[in-house]
């Protein structure tokens, strides 16, 4: 038979059952008093504090023919975004940026630009050809939210939705054919205009022909391929014959491959007959055989040789995160200014909102690039910069040979081309002039 | 074929965006003061109860104590409010203190024996995925090797690429899967890869099978790539997790039965739940490979783009 044991005195020392809870309530409210800081109102349990986070949206193509060129665009970006995040990010928060793919593709820019700003973007940044730039144009102007534009284009554009940080044509190619036209220039006057059928090359080469007009120099030829054409041979043979001393080039991608091949295999001397190319940058210059390209002409705003302390930092940084092979282009130090000037602008503000930001730019707002300076002109919204040309050496590097003496003020609508047509955005913004119509 | 592109085409679209621009200006006049930004995508605040992806941010330790803690505390409360109900039956009844010791001790033996098998399947999740991860790496490194044969500007483009690829492993995707969030951009970049590669004609004997190779290495990283995602959403199944909460839960009320003294019974049965706390923890911590202190990390593609930028 079991003996009952609960009403047995305690052996000496024993703790009663009253004592035992009322040490264990005592524990227990001494343990809550050092945990409930940390369990309850500010509960961080050594969870490292997370910066609140805006997202920005990088619309660059990733897949087919314009990848090689946009996916260093994106590079740069992500480089300045992880710099400005590692220093504490802007205004406090994290910034997220997010890169989908277009896959060059025209039409697929403002669709993932939709689903960026869907997403909660409060800028993007990118875009390539003037089809994909004017594809989101409406997109953004709907949402009122600001694309930054690292790429140089024919102009003929003003929107308050949209910072231009590339060339526009009196920045590169009009000082480029004063220059030509000079006796350093070799005093050029019959220029054959090569072009991939597209509107920057159509557009670009209307101004060139109005710009000429007006001079002693004249166009023997002008011709447009597409953008795979891939034989360029009877296009020489008939620039051979016409008597051009100079050929203005605004082929784009690939195509360039195969004129300078076609040149090269033609004779035809750079010295004397030099290529002068718009869109050719350091990238695209890897792809082409040194004796092809060495001794030709590319216009640009930036090149990699340009020797400042501010560029040599830039390249290094850049270089240790991504590669020390990494090479540099004008499009690529665009899109470093004018991520940066963002940031600028967002803190000067302090406000992420578009208008805010926008009021920023109003005031005219500069960065001091690995190229020069560049500021964004309050009345065109457009960057100023600095005009380059440069002779592409045996290491596929360029030389710069002339420069501006400092950045070029933009002018999207040159009236010689486009009379009466103005755009200030300080007072009012544009206005129209009469109806042109470019043909080719 | 002459362009149609002329300025004035957009004239009328411009016309109407300056009137919108005018009434804008007006409108945003008032509410031009800088103010707080408009997106916040992520706020300070964890949601503690609706999400437990807090547990994996916890210091390993922290976690550890915390989990033990809730284990005991909560026997220990229930030691003492519902041991006097429950105890009432077994004294009621002589010799079932004994039966349910009995009880108690074979239960004890299948429930130990499914945590043991749980946290061994844990365990492999975690071994497997870190395997998949170095495999992963290593088919990199070996298409690195070859590509870097390729002519140029080919080879370059593709070293650049495989970089890009593997910094944004580094950088954007493991932050992500540490959230058990699936990375959506390396995908772009494994694409931008394959169709890079894909671009290359061979046009020697010896380029031919370099490229067979290459090709052989990007499809055993394609592999080893979707393998990984796969796992950033592994875990047990929720049945597991309820037959694990159940059992643990029988084995403390077992405890709560059994009549001893009432400070044996808080340390016995003390014991007993920190070491359930300490086998639970040890289960949560492993169940996703991603996450938490204790994980795999991206050591193998750490010190693969090391050795890529040194090149």
């Amino acid at each position: 038979m079991p003996v009952p044991t609960a009403n047995l005195p305690l052996p000496r020392g024993a703790l009663s059952r009253r004592a035992a809870l009322r040490s264990g309530v005592a524990a227990t409210l001494a343990a809550s008093r050092v945990l409930a800081p940390s369990l309850f109102v500010g509960c961080s349990l050594g969870i490292p504090p997370r910066a609140p986070t805006v997202r920005i949206g990088l619309l660059h193509s990733q897949t087919g023919p314009l990848a090689i060129g946009s996916t260093s665009l994106r590079d740069v970006e992500l480089d300045a975004v992880e710099r400005f995040n590692a220093a504490g990010g802007i205004l406090g928060y994290a910034i997220d940026p997010r890169a989908p793919d277009t896959r060059s593709r025209t039409e697929l820019f403002p669709k993932r630009a939709t689903t960026l700003l869907d997403d909660g973007a409060v800028a993007l940044f990118g875009c390539w050809s003037s089809g994909s730039r004017k594809a989101v144009l409406p997109l953004l102007e709907e949402r009122d939210r600001l694309l930054f534009y690292p790429v140089q284009y024919e102009g003929n554009e003003t929107s308050r939705n949209v910072i231009y940080g590339g060339q526009v044509p009196n920045q590169q190619v009009l000082p480029a054919l004063d220059w030509l036209r000079s006796g350093p220039g070799g005093e050029r006057k019959k220029f054959f205009l090569l072009g991939s059928d597209y509107v920057y090359p159509r557009t670009t080469n209307f101004i060139v022909r109005k710009w000429l007009a007006g001079t002693d120099a004249g166009i023997v030829g002008e011709e447009y391929f597409s953008l795979d054409t891939k034989d360029f041979a009877p296009v020489v043979t008939r620039i051979r014959e016409s008597g051009a001393d100079c050929i203005l080039n605004t082929v784009n991608g690939a195509g360039n491959i195969a004129l300078c091949a076609a040149l090269a295999e033609a004779g035809i001397d750079p010295a004397k007959v030099p290529l002068v190319s718009t869109s050719i940058s350091e990238d695209d210059l890897r792809s082409m055989p040194a004796a092809h390209v060495a001794g030709h002409w590319v216009l640009s705003s930036y090149f990699q040789t340009v020797d400042t302390p501010a560029n040599a930092a830039w390249m290094a940084g850049f270089r240790g995160e991504f590669g020390q092979d990494r090479v540099f282009g004008d499009s690529m130090e665009a899109a470093w200014c004018l991520i940066n000037l963002w940031k600028a602008a967002v803190e000067e503000a302090g406000s992420f909102a578009t208008e805010a930001v926008r009021q920023v730019f109003a005031k005219g707002i500069g960065f001091d690039g690995p190229g020069g300076r560049m500021t964004i002109d309050p009345a065109t919204q457009h960057a100023t910069k600095y005009f380059r040309l440069g002779r592409v050496r045996p290491d596929r590097l360029c030389d710069v040979v002339v420069s501006s003496d400092g950045p070029l003020a933009p002018d999207p609508y040159p009236q010689v081309a486009f009379p009466g047509w103005k755009c200030d955005w300080t007072k009012g913004g544009l206005e129209p002039g009469p109806e042109v119509a470019i043909d080719g | 074929m002459p362009s149609t592109a002329t300025p004035s085409n957009d004239r009328s679209r411009r016309a109407a965006v300056n009137r919108r621009r005018a009434s804008v200006t007006i409108a945003t006049s008032i509410d031009f003061t800088p103010s707080v930004p408009p997106v916040i995508l992520t706020a300070r605040t964890p949601p503690m109860f609706s999400d437990y992806s807090w547990y994996y941010e916890i210091p390993t330790t922290t976690a550890a104590l915390l989990m033990v803690a809730a284990f005991v505390g909560f026997y220990w409360v229930g030691a003492v409010i519902v041991r006097p109900i429950l105890r009432m039956f077994v004294r009621r009844a002589p010799g079932l203190n004994d039966l349910i010791g009995y009880i108690l001790s074979c239960f004890c033996v299948f429930y130990g024996l499914l945590l043991g098998l749980i946290a061994v399947t844990a365990y492999q999740n975690v071994e497997s995925a870190e395997q998949n991860v170095t495999r992963e790496a290593a088919a990199l490194s070996a298409l690195y090797e070859d590509v870097s044969r390729y002519p140029e500007p080919h080879g370059q483009n593709l070293r650049w690429l495989i970089r890009d690829y593997t910094r944004y492993v580094i950088k954007y995707a493991w932050p992500l899967q540490q959230q058990g969030i699936i990375p959506e951009e390396g995908t772009i970049r494994a694409e931008a890869l394959f169709d890079r590669l894909l671009d290359f004609q061979p046009s020697t004997p010896g380029e031919e099978i370099l490229h067979a190779e290459a090709l052989r290495q990007i499809n055993h990283f394609l592999e080893c790539r979707r393998l990984r995602l796969h796992s950033v959403k592994a875990g047990l199944p929720r049945a597991m997790w309820i037959v694990m909460f159940v059992g643990a839960f029988f084995n403390i009320l077992l405890c709560w039965m059994f009549d001893t003294r009432f400070l044996t019974q808080l340390v016995l049965g003390g014991i007993l739940a920190a070491y359930l706390g300490m086998m639970m923890y040890l289960i949560v911590d492993m169940n996703q490979p991603f996450r938490g202190e204790v994980s795999v990390s991206p050591e193998a593609f750490e010190l693969l783009y090391k050795r890529m930028l040194e090149d």
